[in-house]
């Protein structure tokens, strides 16, 4: 600002001042910026009713939800043969309540109570299943023109009731998770987590208050849904997830082998001054990825996760979706390669620690849904689909269903068969089998990896197992976790296999 | 072109009618918006299940018809009286007046009860009559001021009177949800700070048009801004020690940052410089982040505009619930009294004072996004049409009063509807022409008549600029 505006007032003889610029003009900058002003008052209501519009509307405290509830019958769900999972009956009074078909998708289905509110697939697709919120957009938004304008969905899952059934009935009076899946298309057809707990007895009236105390008293926490919010140590079934960082990047090959690494398995492997040993059962001979899987050498891996490095382990992981809630029907925990706050690449401290994450200890943590889907990507050369349940949604308007999404292309089909030839030597091989006992589907050509997750202290370690089946042209990924189950081979291994078997006999090859 | 039209008998006599058309088909086309509000609100009221279905009708006819007689009555007075005044004000103030009475309408009627002779009204009633009596109050005005010497000579006495208004509600008025606003005279009530700024208005539009010419030469530099002589920082620095005092006295977030807001903005349309703004927007801040840590109830405001889900069911419910308002209205609405059912009052899911502190929160779930966006539509035109007054006035004075009345309107309706959208803290004052409430509907009519009324071309020019005021002589001695 110069010139005029600093010149000295006019001497008192000129007394009458210059000619001022009229006042018109600023009053049509003044104008101006009204307007602006205004239209950032509608970009702020276009947010909130285009952007936030189903978020706010669904939200389970919205009042809409909450009266739709308490009127409107909601929607079915059935599984993926049309067996009804959850139905409605109606009390003394006229009023609707819930009835679930089988305790065993609890963790699935969840509840809906008029006193307690929702869980599962009741409370994330309460909207649809209340007729509030149309999964069609266009129509969604005509609705409300409609004299009726409730249409509950009924939910079509992917889940299969009979496989469900026997997923839990496997994990028996163990904690634990199963997933199962179906590679191609990201259909989980099996999400079991135990204990499972009396989801009717909640939503009915009668015995709605013991029905609930039991849940919420019980030290098991039958809530948790431990299929996708448990976070587990993995132990060595984070291998595959380290082999596919390191071949994905380049880093190692089918045929990487380590020359320090047939000493290190007798005398363990010096990292920034800490020892890394290795479990018993290793051979002390040089391995390449297939036979390093097969015996599951702790040093093998960890020198290919220092080679692979610590930002590509977690690019990678994140691509297979650590770090993020995964994009589920049901809400999930994120899964974690380290914790992040360190300064080395990928958020690790130092290398002793990405060696130590390798093969899945050190401050790994995972959940049973994430480990599913690492072994989908395997099994899918190496393209991940989006995990659903709900297949498709009926209303009065017809039916809507909903597609295979790809998630992600994590690494290319060469780069996947490596890794899918060394999984299959883990339950096939004369080694592997001693480590993966009982995961081998007979007659058909089985992969996978086992994982024992030590905890330190006294007690048994978590007993993990993940793979696919066949291998060939792969149709089934799971993952079984039995919490303090053991080693991997006693426990989750045989439980994945008896699984994957009834998968076979029930759907075929 | 009226030199044939024949002297009018009676009241009239004198005057020369003129037709005014645009005006006229204007307020045709407001008046077919209400009556098809109206009759979308009809059929939302019918419940077949209930054996309420009484057809195709009009939800409450009766209203319809007073409220749109008294529109075309005020028409025609100023067509009678051949005024020139604008033609298109009147009908955009009225169609947001209509909203307002078919917001009424649908809203719970026990939120207010006014005892009136015996029979009790409800809310949309009640807002009826003062709409109508707004309506009318800016006719009057619109028709019989002609002429503003009473507001340009007075214009100290005005500004005294507007602070024994506030000294007086301080000490005489009653508190109401912990906001010290609303003063009593026997079984009249209303709140002071609503005529205020109207005060204010006329004050700042009189001084600043009478020192301009100081205002824009003479300046002291600071740093890179040029701040205004010292003497005349005086009311600015008195401006914002009075909003901060509303802030702590009545607690009335809402007309601190109005009273700012607008005597920012004439500032710059008398000047023209962006210094003064940018030196009052920095004493806004300091002010605000002082107020912040030492009066707990604007902490309270600004903690529960940065995040209402820490307290979905205490200080964070009435935001909340207006958002979920709109959300539930998306891009085109559920109709007029098709939204929830319980919209409104202490009712479960409701929202807390829709009537006065969220309508846009209601309209927006019954009209959606593209009733929401008309409706800050017309405000831009009502700002338009008074600004525009405003450039086209006789003389200084009368530009900066017009656009000061204008900016009035226009910055209030962006405080409320900024608040009811989250984007600032909220603050309760009330949405012009749409808000429940008398003393706003009052103050907005006399606001919509003396905008009229400085349009009218055919009033007396504005006296002649008298010779620089007392101070600015003073002001010279100490400069120099």
């Amino acid at each position: 600002m110069t010139g005029p505006a600093a010149v000295r007032p006019a001497p008192p003889a000129a007394r009458r001042p210059e000619p001022l610029k009229p006042v018109s003009r600023s009053i049509s900058q003044v104008g101006i910026a009204l307007t602006v002003a205004f239209a950032i008052l509608a970009g702020g209501a276009g947010f909130w009713q285009v952007f936030q519009s189903e978020e706010l509307s669904t939200a389970p405290d919205n009042p809409a939800v909450i009266a739709a509830a308490r009127n409107v019958i909601r929607g079915e769900i059935v599984d993926r043969d049309g067996t009804v999972l959850a139905m409605n009956k109606t009390d003394s009074n006229g009023d609707p309540y819930r009835l679930y078909a089988d305790r065993v998708v609890a963790p699935v289905v969840g509840y809906a109570s008029r006193r307690y509110g929702t869980a599962g697939l009741e409370r994330s697709y309460g909207a649809a299943l209340t007729g509030l919120n149309d999964p069609d957009p266009i129509r969604n938004l005509l609705r409300k023109f409609q004299a009726d304008p409730y249409d509950p969905q009924t939910l079509t899952l992917s889940l299969s009731l009979p496989l469900q059934r026997a997923a839990v009935r496997g994990l028996g009076a163990d904690k634990g998770a199963v997933v199962m899946l179906d590679p191609r298309t990201g259909e989980v057809l099996a999400l079991a987590s135990t204990p499972i707990y009396d989801a009717s007895a909640i939503a009915n009236p009668d015995t709605q208050e013991a029905g609930f105390a039991a849940v919420r008293d019980n030290r098991d926490e039958p809530l948790l849904t431990r299929a996708t919010q448990g976070q587990y140590v993995p132990g060595s079934v984070f291998k595959i997830v380290t082999a596919i960082a390191g071949v994905g990047s380049g880093s190692i090959d089918a045929n990487t082998t380590f020359e320090e690494q047939p000493q290190a398995e007798r005398d363990g492997l010096v990292v920034n001054g800490f020892r890394i040993r290795e479990h018993a059962g290793v051979p002390a001979r040089t391995l390449d990825l297939a036979a390093a899987t097969e015996v599951s050498s702790n040093i093998w891996f960890a020198l290919a996760g220092l080679r692979t490095g610590g930002d590509n382990l977690s690019e990678y992981a994140g691509r297979m979706g650590f770090g993020e809630p995964l994009p589920f029907d049901l809400p999930t925990k994120r899964s974690q390669v380290t914790k992040g706050d360190g300064s080395a690449p990928g958020g690790f401290v130092d290398d002793t620690e990405l060696a130590n994450a390798s093969y899945g200890q050190a401050r790994t943590l995972v959940t049973p849904l994430q480990m599913a889907l690492v072994a989908a990507t395997v099994a899918n050369d190496g393209q991940l689909m989006t995990p659903h349940l709900v297949t498709a949604m009926t209303g009065k308007q017809g039916t809507r269903t909903i597609d295979p999404r790809r998630l992600e292309r994590v690494i290319s089909p060469d780069q996947a068969a490596q890794i899918k030839a060394a999984m299959v030597r883990a339950v096939e091989g004369d080694l592997g089998r001693q480590f993966t006992s009982g995961a081998k589907v007979r007659g058909v050509t089985t992969a996978g990896k086992s994982g024992t997750a030590e905890l330190g202290g006294e007690g048994a370690p978590h007993s993990w197992f993940i793979g696919f089946a066949p291998a060939e042209n792969p149709t089934i990924a799971i993952a079984v976790l039995v919490e303090r189950g053991g080693r991997g081979g006693e426990r989750a291994a045989p439980l994945a296999g008896s699984l994957m078997s009834t998968y076979f006999e029930m759907f075929g090859r | 072109m009226t030199a044939a039209t024949p002297a009018l008998p009676g009241i009239f006599a004198g005057f020369r009618p003129r037709p005014r058309w645009r005006e006229f088909q204007l307020l045709a086309i407001a008046a077919v918006a209400i009556l098809v509000g109206s009759i979308s609100l009809g059929l939302a009221r019918q419940e077949p299940e209930l054996g309420i279905e009484n057809g195709f009708s009009f939800a409450e006819p009766v209203h319809l018809v007073i409220y749109l007689g008294v529109l075309f009555g005020v028409h025609a007075a100023q067509v009678l009286t051949g005024r020139r005044t604008d033609q298109v004000l009147l009908p955009a103030v009225a169609l947001l007046g209509g909203i307002s009475l078919l917001l009424m309408e649908r809203l719970p009627q026990d939120l207010v009860v006014q005892r009136f002779f015996g029979s009790a009204l409800g809310l949309a009633e009640v807002q009826l009559i003062w709409l109508c009596l707004a309506l009318t109050l800016a006719g009057t005005i619109a028709i019989v001021v002609r002429s503003d010497l009473w507001l340009r000579q007075y214009k100290y006495t005005w500004a005294a009177a507007g602070v024994a208004l506030l000294i007086l509600t301080f000490f005489l008025g009653t508190e109401v949800n912990g906001q010290r606003l609303t003063l009593s005279f026997g079984p009249v009530s209303g709140q002071p700070s609503e005529l205020l700024k109207v005060i204010l208005v006329v004050f700042l539009a009189g001084y600043l048009s009478e020192n301009r010419p100081l205002l824009v030469e003479e300046s002291t530099r600071l740093g890179p801004f040029a701040i205004p002589p010292l003497p005349y920082l005086a009311p600015m620095v008195a401006m914002w020690a009075i909003a901060l005092g509303i802030v702590v006295v009545q607690r009335d977030l809402g007309a601190a940052l109005l009273f700012f807001g607008v005597f920012l903005l004439l500032i710059y349309a008398a000047t023209g410089r962006f210094g003064y703004v940018v030196l009052g927007v920095a004493m806004f801040l300091l002010g605000a982040f002082v107020m912040y840590q030492l009066v707990p109830h604007v902490r309270t405001r600004v903690d529960v505009w940065l995040d209402p889900f820490a307290t979905p069911q205490s200080s964070g419910y009435q935001i909340i619930q207006a958002l979920y308002a709109f959300g539930r209205g998306g891009l085109l609405g559920s109709g007029l009294g098709g939204g929830l059912p319980t919209v409104g009052g202490g009712q479960p899911g409701g929202i807390p004072e829709v009537h006065t502190d969220f309508p846009l929160a209601a309209l927006g779930e019954e009209l959606g996004l593209i009733g929401v966006l008309a409706i800050l539509g017309i405000y831009l035109v009502v700002i338009e049409r008074g600004l525009r007054i405003a450039a086209s006035a006789g003389d200084d004075f009368r530009s900066l009063l017009a656009a000061g009345l204008a900016l009035v309107v226009g910055v209030q309706a962006f405080i409320i509807a900024a608040g009811n959208l989250k984007l600032i803290p909220l603050t309760g004052i009330t949405l012009p022409f749409i808000s429940y409430g008398g003393s706003s509907l009052l103050v907005n009519g006399i606001v919509v008549g003396l905008l009229l009324a400085l349009s009218d071309k055919g009033v007396e020019p504005p006296p002649p600029p008298k010779p620089p005021g007392r101070i600015r002589r003073l002001a010279g001695k100490v400069i120099r």
